[in-house]
């Protein structure tokens, strides 16, 4: 009895306290990107290569949310997105929207953004924290990799689970279906990445400063 | 506020019946199409339900030109799984996954046909409520989808301008020319938006003595 009362107040305080560490340019940043996801869903597809295939950039600036922001900021924001067009504003690709999309088969792939966000956000500060001396190219590489990690197990896994479920389609075939957006998310991955780098080298405490004051903070104190 | 004209192109104005039911009943409605979804086996029942369904869309006075425009975007993909499940699973199985989904889509229709954008926000925003004892701060929360609002045609805007002048300079087909100017722009712009926030003491965390 006595234990959880003891519990459950430190629960809401670390809650609080990791929420006020969020100021005003936190929210601003969240705000944003979120409208950043959206613009991108919304704009005409941007052509790549020689050839000139249009891909839309929606994808792609759920991942470099991810990895401009880190985990918890990144979650928000994509999180807002799709709330906010489940709660019917047109922001989804193709100006679709509202709770009806929680029906269609591409369920799964709109409710693994966040995620997918957030664990691309988590590994993104790992790597830049422990390649800071490094050079470039092994930041992008292993950045290509934490993208590619978190939208193979977040995005397309939940993707090929909503064809099962909402199209009732078997896993061989959800499987297959999925396969093909793999080429572009691959593409998208490697653009996403380099686009970070630059961000970061022109907002360079976007997302080290949190990384970088932490282990900052004991070592100054030591002597 | 020109540019945030699309954001209200869901909405029907009117005083029908449906439009005076509260927003919860309209969500429980969705709720409830959704839950069917899953547990009606039979063709039939969905189809009747469809029927009921778009009876009520039209009797909200939306008019069957915007039902035709809500369902249009689903069709393709619709048809798709529809003949492949019909190749699959047979006729009646492949014509109910089929209408569950629209049953849902036609649901989901309603609310955002008959209830106007900003008290869908107000219902997102209150969503924060129930969570404040957790550390959800639902005045910050609201702030934050009114800052996203309003960033939605700055966002287009950068999009435009860094697709002109990436032609000017002849790199239209380069993916990188076109995204990476609008994302460091806004990141500008978000910490302006920040800045100012913070300089009208708006935005931060209310309990931070403690």
């Amino acid at each position: 009895m006595t234990q959880t009362g003891n519990v459950v107040p430190e629960k809401v305080t670390t809650a609080k306290k990791r929420r006020a560490s969020w100021n005003a340019t936190d929210l601003g940043l969240i705000a944003v990107f979120a409208a950043l996801v959206a613009g991108s869903a919304l704009i005409a597809a941007v052509p790549v290569g020689g050839l000139g295939v249009p891909i839309t950039v929606q994808t792609l600036a759920v991942m470099l949310t991810g990895l401009a922001l880190g985990p918890g900021r990144a979650f928000s924001a994509v999180g807002l997105y799709v709330l906010l067009g489940l709660a019917g504003l047109p922001i989804f690709s193709g100006g679709r929207s509202g709770l009806g999309i929680l029906a269609g088969p591409s369920a799964g792939y709109i409710i693994g953004f966040p995620l997918a966000a957030a664990a691309v956000g988590w590994l993104a500060a790992v790597v830049l924290r422990r390649t800071a001396g490094r050079s470039g190219k092994i930041r992008a590489v292993l950045l290509f990799a934490a993208a590619m990690v978190s939208s193979i197990i977040f995005v397309h896994a939940l993707g090929i689970l909503g064809m099962m479920v909402n199209a009732k389609l078997s896993l061989p075939a959800a499987f297959l279906a999925d396969l093909a957006y793999y080429p572009g998310d691959v593409i998208k991955n490697v653009l996403a990445v380099t686009i970070a780098l630059s961000l970061h080298r022109a907002f360079p405490d976007l997302l080290l400063r949190r990384v970088r004051t932490a282990p900052a903070g004991p070592a100054s104190a030591h002597p | 506020m020109s540019g945030h004209g699309f954001l209200l192109a869901n909405y029907v104005p009117g005083g029908s019946p449906v439009h005076r039911s509260p927003l919860w009943l309209k969500f429980l409605l969705v709720l409830a199409c959704g839950m069917a979804s899953f547990l009606i086996a039979d063709w039939a029942v969905s189809a009747c339900v469809l029927v009921l369904l778009c009876g009520v869309f039209l009797l909200s006075g939306a008019g069957a030109a915007r039902l035709v425009r809500a369902v249009r975007p689903v069709l393709p993909v619709l048809a798709a799984i529809g003949l492949f499940q019909w190749w699959q699973l047979g006729g009646p199985t492949a014509a109910r996954i089929v209408l569950n989904v629209l049953v849902c889509v036609v649901a989901a229709s309603i609310l955002t046909a008959t209830t106007p954008v900003q008290e869908l926000l107000d219902g997102v925003a209150s969503l924060a409520r129930p969570f404040r004892r957790f550390g959800a701060d639902p005045e910050r929360f609201a702030l934050t989808i009114a800052i996203m609002l309003r960033s939605i045609p700055f966002v287009a805007g950068a999009y435009a301008d860094v697709r002109n002048s990436a032609r000017a300079r002849g790199l239209e087909r380069n993916p990188r020319a076109l995204v990476l100017p609008v994302f460091i722009t806004s990141v500008a712009f978000a910490r302006q938006t920040g800045e100012a926030l913070a300089a009208r003491g708006l935005g931060d965390a209310e309990d931070q003595g403690s």
